[in-house]
C-alpha cells in the first residue's frame, strides 16, 4: 500500500508543470536584431568656415560666398550652423586632409570647404562637403564659374548642391519670386509688381503703380510672367517677358473680364478664369495662336486653376456646392470631382511640383489658414493660422510653401512668409515694403 | 479493520482524491510583477552615473541680410555643368596637391549674353546703389600720421594702484556662495523635437479673421445667380475611405529580390565564417528585453530624421554593423542590407542618417554587458521612420 501511494506520488510530482520564471531572455539565432522606430527632429549641425582666398582680390568674396551659402542651408530650417568661436580645427588649405576628429568634437555633422579665385571679373568657385562622422566625402568636388557681379547665384547654386547631397532632394535658393509690391495706406495702396531672390535680395520693379495689378504667375521656364491687371477699368490677363520688361494683353475680347491666369507645364497653353454676366468659368488658351476652349459651363463661380505637373489634370476652386471648394478635373474639361469637404472654405490651390500635394488657403472658425492636402483630398493638415493668410506658391522642390499674411487693423500691411511644408520654419521673407501675391519661379538655368 | 486503520485510510484517500482533483479548485494566483535586475560592480555604476559631457554647441546668429537692391541691369552669371567628379581621396590621408575640381573644369564656357533689362518703368523710385547684403568685414582705418614725439613733455601717468593706509581684513570665500551653474543640455538642442507642432495646431486664439478676404478679389465681385443649392452628396467619406485603405495597407513587404539577396548573404557569410563568434568570445546567456531597449534607446537618440526628404521618410533600411568589446561601432563595418519603400536615392539618404547615429552614439561605444559580447557582437538594426513620418 505504501509503495503504491509512494509511486502515485512520485508520478504526481512529474506531472506537475514546471512553473518556471517568464522568458526574460529570449534565444538568439544570428545576428542581434533590433528596430529603431523613434528619432529626433532637429536641425543638422554643419561647419562653413570662410571659403579660402587664391587672391586677395577674391577675399571678400569667398567671406560673403560662406555667409550665403550658410544662410540658405540655415534658411531651410533644415540645418544649424555651428559658430567660428568652437571650431577646433582652422582651415586654410583647400587640398588639406581633413581632421575629422576636431569636426566630430564639436558635433558639425557636416562640413563645407570651398576656395574662390577672381580673375577680372570672373570669378570660380571650388568647394566640398564631406560626411563628418562617415569620414568621407559626400560626392566629389564642383567647381561654379561666372561673373563676379553674380556671385550671389554661385553661392545659391552652391547652396543648393549641398542641399541636395544632404537631404537627397533638389534645392530651391538659386531661384527668384514675383510678386505684388504694396506701398502706401490701406485706402490708398500702390501696387507694382515686382521680382527678387528668393531671399528678398535683388528686388527689381516691373510695372508702374499706376494701375492694380493681381496674381502674377511665372511660366514653367521662368522667363515670362502672367499676370491682371486693371490699366482698362476690368480686369485683364497681361504676359511680360521678364528679361525683356515687355509685355502683351493675352485679351478674351473687349469688355470680358479674364483673371486668374496660370501657365500650363507646356508654357503654351494658359487657363484662367473668364466672367460673362456674372458667370466665372474656366477657359484654356494657346498663348501663340489665342484659341481658346471653354472648360466648364456651369452657373457657379469656377475660378484659381493650378496644373498639375504632368499637365493633365486641373484642381480648381468652385462654389458650385454653396461655399467654396476644391475641384478636379482633366485638363481638357469633363466632369470635376470634389476633393474638399473639411469644414469652411477653400480656395486658390496649388498643385505641388511634385505632384504629392496640394496647397490651399482655408477660411474656417474665423481664422485663415495655409494647409496641403493629398491629391485625393486626405491627409488635410493645416499650417499656419492667422488673421487673414492666403494665395500658397510653391518652392521649386515642393518642400516650402511663400504666401501673403496681413496683419490686422487699419495700419495692417501684407507681408510674404514661408513655411516648411511639414508646418515647421514658419518665418518672414524680408522685402523692401509690403508684398503679397508671391509666386515661386523654378530653378535658374 | 482497525479504527485507525480505518482514519488512516480514508486520510490517505482523501488526499489522493485531492492531489487528483485539486486543480479544479484552487484559484488563480494573484498577479506579480517581475522586473529584471542587472548586478554591476560599484566600478560600473560609477561610470554610468559620472554626467557625459556634451559638446557644447552655440547657436550662430544668421548673418543679417539687407534688403539688396542693385541697379536693374542684372548680368547673369554663367554657370557650367557639373564638372568631371574628383576623385575622392582616402578620409585619413593627406589629399594630393593638384586641385581635382580644376582638373575637372578647366575652362568655364563663355558667360551666356544676358539681354539689358531697360529702365523698367518711369515713376519707379530711385534705386539706391547696390548695397552687399552681407555684413562686412571692417575695413582697416588708414592710420592717422602722428607726430613720433611729442612737442611737449608729458607727466607721468598715475600709478594704477595705491596702497591703502587701512589695513583691511581679507574677504574669504563664502562656502555656500557658489553661483548655481545652468544645466548643460547634453544631446539636443532647444529645436529638436520628436514631433512637429504647426502654427495651427499650436495656436488656439480666439477667432479675429475677418469674414472674408479684405484684399482685391483675383475674380470679380460679380456672384453667380442665386439659386437653390443642391445639397451635394458630402461623399465624405470618400477621402476617408480612401485613407483608411491607405493607412490599412500592410506595411511594405520587402521584396522577393532583397529577401533573396538577404538571404544569399545570410549564408554567404555562414559559409565564410564571417560574422560567427569566436570561439573565445563570451556569449552568456541572451539578451535581456531591457538590455535590447537600452540600446534601441541609445540610438535613437542620435537618429536625426529632420533634414530627411518625404521619400527617405518613407524608407525603411536594414543597417548591419560590429561592435568592438567596447561597444563601439566598427565603421568600416556598417553598411545596408536592405532597404523598402523608396527609391535608391532615398534609401541612401535614410541609410547616411543611420549610419550618423550610430557612429554618433556608439562614438563612446554602448553600454552594453561585456558577458554576452558573443551577443551583440554582430548587430542588425531596422530603421523604420513610419512614426516620424510627415502626417
Amino acid at each position: 500500500m505504501r509503495n503504491a501511494l509512494a509511486t502515485l506520488f512520485l508520478g504526481l510530482s512529474m506531472l506537475l508543470p514546471i512553473a518556471g520564471a517568464p522568458g526574460q531572455a529570449q534565444a538568439q539565432d544570428g545576428p542581434l536584431r533590433i528596430e529603431i522606430t523613434d528619432g529626433v527632429i532637429e536641425p543638422l549641425p554643419f561647419a562653413t568656415p570662410d571659403f579660402i582666398a587664391d587672391t586677395p582680390a577674391a577675399s571678400q568674396y569667398a567671406a560673403d560666398i560662406a555667409r550665403v551659402i550658410a544662410s540658405d542651408l540655415v534658411g531651410s530650417g533644415l540645418f544649424r550652423e555651428i559658430p567660428k568661436v568652437a571650431y577646433i580645427s582652422s582651415y586654410s588649405d583647400f587640398d588639406a586632409a581633413v581632421n575629422f576628429t576636431d569636426w566630430k568634437a564639436i558635433n558639425a555633422q557636416a562640413l563645407i570647404t570651398g576656395a574662390v579665385n577672381v580673375s577680372g571679373d570672373r570669378i570660380s568657385v571650388r568647394f566640398r562637403a564631406y560626411d563628418v562622422f562617415a569620414g568621407q566625402e559626400l560626392g566629389s568636388g564642383l567647381q561654379l564659374s561666372g561673373t563676379a557681379e553674380g556671385w550671389r547665384r554661385i553661392a545659391h547654386k552652391v547652396a543648393d548642391t549641398i542641399y541636395s547631397r544632404l537631404t537627397g532632394e533638389g534645392g530651391y535658393f538659386d531661384s527668384r519670386v514675383v510678386f505684388v509690391s504694396e506701398t502706401g495706406p490701406k485706402n490708398d495702396r500702390k501696387k507694382r509688381l515686382a521680382i527678387m531672390d528668393y531671399d528678398g535680395a535683388n528686388v527689381q520693379y516691373l510695372t508702374s503703380s499706376n494701375d492694380i495689378v493681381l496674381a502674377p504667375r511665372f511660366s514653367p521656364t521662368g522667363d515670362r510672367v502672367l499676370y491682371t491687371s486693371y490699366e482698362s477699368g476690368f480686369p485683364q490677363i497681361h504676359v511680360l517677358d521678364v528679361g525683356k520688361v515687355q509685355r502683351r494683353i493675352l485679351s478674351a475680347g473687349n469688355g470680358i473680364m479674364s483673371f486668374a491666369p496660370r501657365f500650363a507645364p507646356d508654357g503654351q497653353t494658359v487657363v484662367y478664369s473668364q466672367s460673362e454676366g456674372g458667370n466665372s468659368d474656366l477657359y484654356s488658351m494657346n498663348i501663340n495662336s489665342g484659341a481658346t476652349q471653354r472648360l466648364t459651363s456651369a452657373p457657379s463661380i469656377e475660378t484659381a486653376p493650378s496644373f498639375s505637373p504632368d499637365g493633365s489634370q486641373i484642381v480648381f476652386e468652385s462654389d458650385r456646392s454653396g461655399a467654396s471648394q476644391l475641384y478636379i478635373m482633366a485638363a481638357t474639361g469633363g466632369e470635376a470631382k470634389r476633393i474638399s469637404f473639411g469644414q469652411g472654405r477653400y480656395g486658390t490651390p496649388v498643385w505641388s511640383p511634385r505632384g504629392d500635394y496640394i496647397a490651399f488657403t482655408k477660411q474656417n472658425a474665423g481664422r485663415f489658414h495655409i494647409g496641403v492636402m493629398r491629391t485625393d483630398g486626405s491627409e488635410e493638415r493645416l499650417l499656419t493660422a492667422s488673421f487673414l493668410d492666403e494665395g500658397p506658391t510653391w518652392s521649386p522642390n515642393g518642400r516650402v510653401i511663400m504666401f501673403t499674411r496681413e496683419t490686422q487693423g487699419a495700419a495692417g500691411q501684407a507681408r510674404l512668409y514661408s513655411v516648411d511644408v511639414s508646418g515647421r520654419n514658419l518665418k518672414p521673407v524680408k522685402t523692401p515694403d509690403g508684398a503679397s501675391d508671391p509666386s515661386w519661379s523654378p530653378l535658374q538655368k | 479493520m482497525q479504527t485507525g486503520t480505518k482514519i488512516s485510510v480514508a486520510g490517505h484517500g482523501l488526499l489522493v482524491a485531492w492531489a487528483l482533483a485539486g486543480g479544479w479548485f484552487h484559484s488563480d494566483p494573484l498577479p506579480f510583477q517581475s522586473q529584471d535586475v542587472s548586478i554591476i560592480s560599484a566600478e560600473e555604476f560609477a561610470r554610468l552615473s559620472e554626467q557625459r559631457a556634451a559638446p557644447v554647441v552655440a547657436e550662430v546668429p544668421v548673418a543679417p541680410v539687407a534688403p539688396n537692391v542693385p541697379s536693374v541691369a542684372e548680368s547673369t552669371p554663367s554657370i557650367p555643368d557639373r564638372p568631371e567628379p574628383a576623385p575622392v581621396a582616402p578620409a585619413d590621408q593627406p589629399r594630393p596637391i593638384e586641385t581635382p575640381v580644376e582638373e575637372a573644369e578647366p575652362e568655364p564656357p563663355a558667360p551666356e549674353p544676358t539681354p539689358e533689362v531697360p529702365s523698367l518703368v518711369p515713376d519707379a523710385p530711385a534705386v539706391p546703389e547696390p548695397v552687399r547684403d552681407l555684413p562686412q568685414t571692417a575695413e582697416p582705418e588708414a592710420a592717422r600720421p602722428t607726430d613720433r614725439v611729442a612737442p611737449e613733455p608729458v607727466k607721468p601717468p598715475e600709478p594704477d594702484t595705491q596702497v591703502d593706509e587701512i589695513a583691511r581684513e581679507a574677504i574669504a570665500p563664502d562656502d555656500g556662495g557658489e553661483a548655481p551653474q545652468p544645466v548643460q543640455d547634453a544631446t539636443a538642442p532647444e529645436a529638436a523635437s520628436d514631433r512637429i507642432v504647426t502654427e495651427a495646431e499650436a495656436e488656439n486664439a480666439e477667432p479675429t479673421a475677418p469674414l472674408a478676404t479684405s484684399r482685391p478679389k483675383s475674380r470679380p465681385a460679380s456672384a453667380a445667380p442665386q439659386r437653390p443649392v443642391a445639397p451635394e452628396t458630402p461623399a465624405a467619406s470618400e477621402p476617408q475611405s480612401a485613407q483608411s485603405d491607405e493607412k490599412t495597407e500592410p506595411a511594405a513587404e520587402p521584396t522577393p529580390e532583397v529577401e533573396s539577396s538577404a538571404v544569399d548573404e545570410a549564408l554567404a557569410q555562414a559559409l565564410s565564417g564571417a560574422g560567427e563568434v569566436q570561439a573565445d568570445d563570451p556569449s552568456g546567456p541572451p539578451m535581456t528585453e531591457g538590455e535590447r531597449d537600452a540600446l534601441r534607446i541609445a540610438v535613437s537618440q542620435c537618429w536625426n530624421v529632420g533634414s530627411l526628404s518625404s521619400e527617405a521618410l518613407r524608407t525603411t533600411v536594414v543597417v548591419a554593423m560590429s561592435l568592438s568589446r567596447e561597444g563601439v561601432p566598427d565603421s568600416g563595418s556598417i553598411r545596408m542590407l536592405s532597404s523598402s519603400g523608396g527609391s535608391q536615392g532615398a534609401a541612401t539618404q535614410a541609410y547616411e542618417a543611420a549610419r550618423r547615429a550610430i557612429m554618433r552614439c556608439g562614438a563612446k561605444g554602448f553600454d552594453l554587458p561585456t558577458d554576452k559580447y558573443g551577443q551583440w557582437r554582430d548587430i542588425e538594426m531596422t530603421f523604420n521612420p513610419e512614426r516620424m513620418r510627415i502626417k
